[in-house]
């Protein structure tokens, strides 16, 4: 955790910019400590230990701004750098648009960093023998029956993060947060020497919570499902899509509302705040105050309130994230600099998952992996690798793989039929399985 | 040298012990001391409005018991703190191997140099640059809307030490300019990225790169604004020279990485020795291209920088090695022990992966050669299952090919195969090899630099995403 030392000396260099000209300065002070067991075929394969200090500095100089980061935390060497950081602010275009916050939007209500309940003290207790059991536990070696394992790579990791947040305007606020992770991938093999790889992972802010134990039979269930694999003929479906990949649709929605990317142009919503584009079922919601659940957060990077609201509401964009440097630059009202935490909410009702969202299809494609693509970030038009299952009257009938997956974001939220609750927890996007009609896939 | 070490604190006699106490915990010790200065300028709405540097700063110590790993890092390079890492790192138990001194290549040359530095540059110049590029491009196209570019450079200094006493620095410049342009036509909005990126020093900050940036970003506008997706289906596909290289990287490089053959993933693991591709056909990971993004002197374990075949006339000969994988087949490393920063263990990674030109004529002999499908001139990304093999690319720009001429323009499809698959379909290589200077990053793990290259080829049988 953050020394009171190292704050004091956050502080200091706050005075420090002060000293050299800064009209405003910001400190960001971060820390961490990660312990890592990495397993290959049920053998300890590496250990390691990784802790690491940062601070960054934005100062704001006569009506300039600049951007800076070091690792070397000593008095002196941190006097000398923001020395030579200012000479270098100096040397830049005056932009008028810089400057902090307006405090009245800070937030006052993360003063120890345990305000939202991520930080388990049992973190501490964990020691290097529990490490190497948790590793070797969940890993599928020595328990599979069906398929031949040709590889299987697991990690077990468990780490502490501690971010401080002060500038030259009163901020102060923290946030700590433990984590305990594991991650696995495999490789088996069919009775023809065919390869087929898959992975699964878990993660939680709370030992007791943390339960990896099936990952590994979880990833070997994943690849012999592919067994077989072949593409689909080319044409329309209705798409299911797994909530272990469907935030991989939802994140490029939340990139175009970036007031950086809409001031930029180079977003497919531009012009979208308060516009209904999507279907009346699609709403987005960000919840950063659920104490205890990953993901969660008071503040932002200016240390600006994080806000607990809808951002597509019933098929309505309710909201960019308008930092305030762009709120300055396009007179936007300022938001929050990102999403923190968005969940997309079960409809037509609540209590559906992947296997419901079958049956209300009927016919069409069941998507749990992607491989490759991209979206065209000024259109909405994207194109992705799948594979999957194809279902029939709501029944997986056989494995797909090396399809394309291609459409526009803009059309394919129009076409949005259902979504269910049985999202990952553990994930930061609370997506959960989602349901679309008519998208172009190709094989 | 001394003046190296001398940078991170630390004396001979004082490394010899760190590397003696991680060596109670296994048979073989490296440290990495890393100094890494980057610095960033960012041109948006036509001026130069925000920029900064960075300084990273620390030691990673590595303890090998045969193939497995202990590490541990320290931001801190005195005595006492790398001692403490030395043994956090020696906590890793296994069987032991022998791990040979790898030099394949004795006293390489340093494949960059920096004949004006980046550490004398005046911002205020490189500011100037970056405007300059801005107005070369509204210049040849009016119908440019925004701009953002980014020049970033970075000064690494390296020392690496091991268990065999052996002692290595390594001076790494890297500069990149990268472009980011939107166009409008009417209601119609195109985005153009493009980039430099070489180990150099400022020198390579020149009218010639401004017009060629320029260039790149703005020219065949009309085909991007008039490009529409095809319909898609399997057909043949003639990939452009340079850019296309990372179909090489993603689909066959990384399946040739040894680390993924060792533990059996790869899909060539049991290839060793096999023809995999047509005759004439030779690939390449090379660290010495002169002042490309890839090349290194010496790779992150202090083993010199080579030119690695891995194809040759068709058949695969070499696998690409770091230490660990090497003592496993027996053979010398080939130089592609390669970390991200000094918190990563090195792991084999590519450095400039190309094929070499081949005797399949021109670019126009193998488009006219193909009745219908797809030329592919810009790709922007890829991935790869290493097991299946399976990859998938994104196209940014390319031409239907009917009857053995470009017709409609596409953009924004994929282009999904096998990666053996697809090399046992190039069916034509033609002479016109060319390496691009794109600021490619490979995240395998970790990030690392690399650069990638190919002369056009044909491919039969790829599956095109469209309509």
């Amino acid at each position: 955790m953050i020394t009171k030392e190292e704050i004091q000396l956050a502080r200091e260099c706050i005075d420090f910019a002060r000293m050299e000209g800064a009209s405003a300065a910001r400190i960001t002070l971060t820390k961490s400590i990660e312990n890592l067991v990495a397993t290959l075929n049920g053998e300890v394969d590496k250990v390691t230990r990784c802790a690491d200090r940062s601070m960054s500095i934005a100062l704001f100089v006569d009506g300039r701004y600049g951007a800076f980061s070091i690792n070397k935390l000593d008095r002196t060497t941190l006097k000398d750098f923001i020395h030579r950081a200012a000479a270098t602010v100096r040397m830049l275009t005056p932009d008028e648009f810089r400057s902090l916050p307006d405090p009245a939007r800070y937030c006052t209500s993360a003063r120890t960093g345990l305000e939202m309940g991520l930080y388990d003290v049992n973190w501490e207790t964990v020691e290097p023998a529990d490490r190497t059991r948790m590793a070797l536990n969940a890993a599928a070696t020595g328990r599979v029956k069906d398929a031949r394992l040709v590889s299987e790579e697991g990690e077990y990791s468990d780490s502490e993060y501690d971010v401080y947040l002060i500038d030259s305007q009163g901020l102060e606020c923290r946030h700590s947060e433990t984590s305990f992770d594991y991650g696995v991938e495999v490789t088996i093999e069919d009775e023809s020497g065919n390869k087929y790889s898959d992975y699964w992972w878990t993660a939680s802010p709370r030992l007791a919570d943390f339960d990896p134990s099936d990952c590994g039979l979880t990833a070997v269930k994943r690849a012999s499902g592919q067994f077989g694999a072949e593409p689909a003929p080319s044409g329309r479906y209705n798409m299911v899509i797994g909530a272990e990949v469907s935030s991989r649709l939802v994140t490029p929605m939340l990139n175009a509302l970036n007031a950086n990317s809409i001031q930029q142009g180079n977003s497919f919503l531009v012009g979208s705040e308060g516009k209904q584009l999507f279907a009346k079922g699609f709403s987005l919601l960000d919840e950063p105050w659920r104490e205890g659940e990953t993901g969660s957060k008071l503040f932002d990077s200016e240390g600006v309130c994080t806000v607990q609201a809808p951002i597509v509401k019933e098929g309505v964009v309710q909201h960019y994230f308008v930092n305030s440097y762009m709120a300055a630059k396009t007179g936007m009202a300022p938001t929050t600099d990102d999403a923190s935490r968005p969940r997309l909410p079960g409809w037509p009702r609540d209590g559906l998952d992947r296997n419901s969202l079958m049956k209300m299809c009927g016919n069409g494609i069941l998507v749990t992996d992607f491989n490759g693509g991209n979206c065209n970030m000024t259109t909405g038009d994207f194109s992705y690798g799948i594979s999957g299952q194809l279902f029939e009257n709501g029944k997986p009938v056989r494995p797909v793989h090396g399809m394309l997956m291609t459409g526009n974001f803009l059309k394919l939220w129009k076409s949005f039929l259902a979504s269910g609750t049985d999202f990952r927890p553990c994930a930061t996007k609370l997506i959960p399985s989602l349901a679309f009609s008519n998208v172009d896939f190709s094989g | 040298m001394k003046d190296r070490l001398e940078t991170f604190g630390v004396s001979r006699e004082q490394i010899r012990t760190i590397v003696a106490e991680g060596l109670k915990g296994g048979n073989w010790c490296d440290l990495y001391f890393e100094q890494t200065v980057y610095n960033d300028l960012l041109l948006r709405d036509g001026v130069v409005a925000s920029g900064g540097f960075h300084l990273d700063y620390g030691c990673g110590i590595r303890v090998l018991n045969g193939e497995k790993t202990g590490y541990a890092y320290s931001e801190s390079t005195d005595f006492t703190s790398l001692m403490d890492a030395a043994r956090a790192a020696r906590s890793i138990a296994g069987r032991s191997s022998a791990f040979g001194r790898g030099n394949a290549v004795a006293a390489p040359s340093r494949p960059y140099s920096e004949q004006l530095a980046w550490s004398d540059a005046d911002k205020k110049q490189l500011s100037k640059w970056l405007e300059q590029l801005e107005t070369a491009v509204r210049r040849r196209e009016p119908r440019t809307q925004k701009v953002i570019a980014m020049l970033s450079w970075s000064e690494s200094d390296i020392v690496m030490y091991n268990s065999l006493d052996e002692l290595s620095s390594d001076s790494r410049p890297l500069g990149s300019v990268s472009m980011t342009v939107i166009f409008c036509q009417g209601n119609q909005t195109e985005q153009r990225s493009v980039s430099r990126s070489l180990r150099c020093g400022r020198e390579m900050l020149c009218q010639s790169l401004i017009e060629e940036l320029a260039s790149d970003a703005a020219d065949g506008l009309d085909d991007s604004f008039a490009a529409r997706r095809p319909r898609g289906g399997q057909m043949s596909v003639v990939m452009a020279a340079g850019a296309s290289g990372i179909l090489l990287h993603e689909a066959m490089g990384h399946a040739f990485e040894a680390d993924f053959n060792r533990k059996g993933q790869s899909i060539f693991c049991d290839k060793m020795g096999q023809r995999i591709c047509k005759r004439g056909i030779n690939i390449i990971d090379d660290a010495t291209v002169p002042g490309n993004r890839g090349s290194l002197q010496y790779d992150d374990e202090g083993v010199p920088g080579q030119k690695t075949y891995m194809v040759e006339d068709g058949i695969l000969t070499s696998y690409l090695h770091d230490r660990i994988s090497a003592a496993f087949y027996g053979v010398e490393p080939t130089g592609n022990g390669r970390r991200e920063s000094f918190r990563y263990n090195p792991i084999p990674r590519m450095r400039t992966t190309y094929m070499e030109s081949g005797s399949d004529g021109t670019l126009q002999d193998l488009i006219a050669s193909v009745r219908k499908g797809v030329y592919v001139d810009k790709f922007a990304n890829g991935e790869v299952r290493i097991g299946e093999g399976d990859f998938t690319f994104y196209v940014n720009r390319g031409y239907l090919i009917e009857n053995g001429r470009l017709t409609q323009p596409v953009k924004d499809i994929n282009i999904i195969g096998n990666g053996p698959q697809a090399l046992a379909d190039i069916v034509a290589v033609a002479s016109d090899l060319k390496i691009d200077d794109g600021t490619w990053t490979c995240g395998k793990e970790q990030s690392v630099a690399v650069s990638c290259g190919i002369p056009s080829v044909l491919i039969k049988n790829l599956t095109v995403g469209g309509e």
